[in-house]
């Protein structure tokens, strides 16, 4: 009984403290006019169990362009939309509730891209939660290069099921648009591609240089 | 130099006998054989000297590992380096190259679950760009990209975690441009269309 206290005491707590962080991320980065709207559309995600930093980050994007409060606060709500509808493609699927946040944000990244929703289903579907993320990066980079959508998602399928590794499955979309650089029909670069999986061309990895000479980001100044 | 009668070292020797040489050798003989018995007999009081000291010595506990020690870190001992000049001529040049080839090379190691992003564009007549986008929450400053060599191509090479970034490019302070570079662009729901960065992991 005292233990449930607490955790109804630390909710009860968290909740302003997490709103009020959100409002010191907004504050002075967006017009002011436009922040309870945003403020609101974010606590609207948060209790729909939805992630709230793609919202927070279109605000902020607005906010850094210079763009009026009333277009910041419809992009903020056309990203909620977004974030619902991936939420919804997912239970669909068959991922059982409540949906991993990380999932949300992967197919609304593949709704963005401009990937049709029954083939994000399709893939969601298909593939276990780990390379899902890659593999709809991986189909969206060759439905943007005017390969048929259902081709390209039956072969990233194929090979997640061939054993490429999810951090290789980008290869297999390059490898693809490497075999159209050389000349081949883009039916015949995906079928050279599956014959060949799920053997892949070596990937160039950052050199020793390249990582030596990177630095990381500095911290921003604050406005 | 007194030469010594042959006859003398045959006695000696065993090869004639006493009794066959003149009585002035026969005593040179005695002389010389008591003067050999006197040196081969050891001294007395030297033996039990030396057994004394001998057994003193074994029966003298062992010292401790410590004072072992501490003898042996206060002893001098002679080191014999010996050096083939070719061979030391190929270490101190081995240490050289390795040497020049690290100086500078102390770059940020990328962790398990960070990548690097490369970002350039080709702005010739820009006074600063930078990449701005949801990996520096959308704020110039962090990540400035650099002309070094000052022909209008602008590049910044960064260490970002993991993950799937939009970004522009803000060009002396206020113009907006997308990466024209990035093979991903989405739009931004503002007019406009930002460029994707996917970072991989360094350590694949």
């Amino acid at each position: 009984m005292k233990r449930w206290a607490v955790l109804a005491c630390a909710a009860f707590l968290a909740f302003p403290l997490a709103a009020q962080s959100v409002r010191g991320r907004l504050q002075g980065r967006i017009p002011s006019d436009a922040i309870p709207a945003v403020d609101s559309l974010i606590q609207f995600a948060s209790q729909e169990g939805l992630p709230t930093e793609p919202l927070i980050q279109k605000a902020l994007e607005g906010g850094a362009k210079h763009v009026a409060a009333p277009r910041i606060v419809a992009a903020v709500q056309v990203s909620l939309g977004q974030l619902r509808g991936a939420r919804d493609l997912l239970v669909h699927a068959g991922d059982p509730p409540p949906v991993l946040s990380t999932e949300v944000t992967t197919v609304a990244w593949a709704l963005r891209r401009g990937l049709p929703a029954p083939l994000v289903e399709r893939v969601v579907a298909a593939l276990a939660r780990p390379p899902r993320a890659a593999a709809l990066h991986a189909v969206a980079d060759l439905v943007a290069h005017r390969f048929d959508a259902d081709s390209a998602a039956g072969l990233i399928i194929e090979a997640v099921h061939d054993g490429v590794p999810q951090e290789r499955l980008l290869d297999v979309s390059t490898a693809v648009l490497q075999q159209v650089q050389r000349g081949h029909t883009r039916a015949e670069a995906l079928a050279i591609v599956r014959r060949d999986l799920p053997n892949l061309p070596a990937v160039s990895k950052p050199t020793r240089g390249t990582v030596a000479g990177a630095r990381r980001p500095a911290s921003p100044a604050q406005p | 130099m007194n030469v010594i009668d042959q006859r003398i070292h045959q006695v000696l020797d065993g090869e004639l006998a006493a009794e066959a040489v003149p009585a002035e050798l026969r005593r040179a003989v005695a002389q010389l054989a008591a003067a050999a018995d006197l040196l081969a007999a050891p001294p007395a009081g030297a033996v039990t000297s030396l057994e004394s000291r001998v057994m003193a010595e074994i029966r003298r506990p062992a010292p401790s590992r410590a004072r072992r020690v501490m003898r042996w870190l206060v002893t001098p001992h002679a080191i014999i380096l010996r050096v083939r000049p070719a061979w030391s001529v190929a270490f101190a040049a081995v240490v050289a190259t390795f040497t020049l080839f690290t100086a500078g090379q102390e770059g940020p190691e990328p962790a398990e679950h960070e990548g690097i992003a490369q970002f350039v564009g080709r702005f010739p007549e820009a006074q600063s760009v930078h990449a701005v986008g949801t990996f520096n929450d959308w704020r110039a400053g962090s990540i400035e990209l650099e002309d070094q060599d000052h022909d209008g191509v602008w590049r910044a090479t960064v260490v970002l975690p993991t993950g799937t970034y939009e970004y522009m490019f803000v060009v002396d302070g206020e113009r907006w441009v997308p990466d024209h570079l990035a093979e991903r662009l989405v739009a931004d729901d503002f007019g406009r269309e930002n460029s994707i960065v996917i970072v991989r992991p360094a350590r694949r």
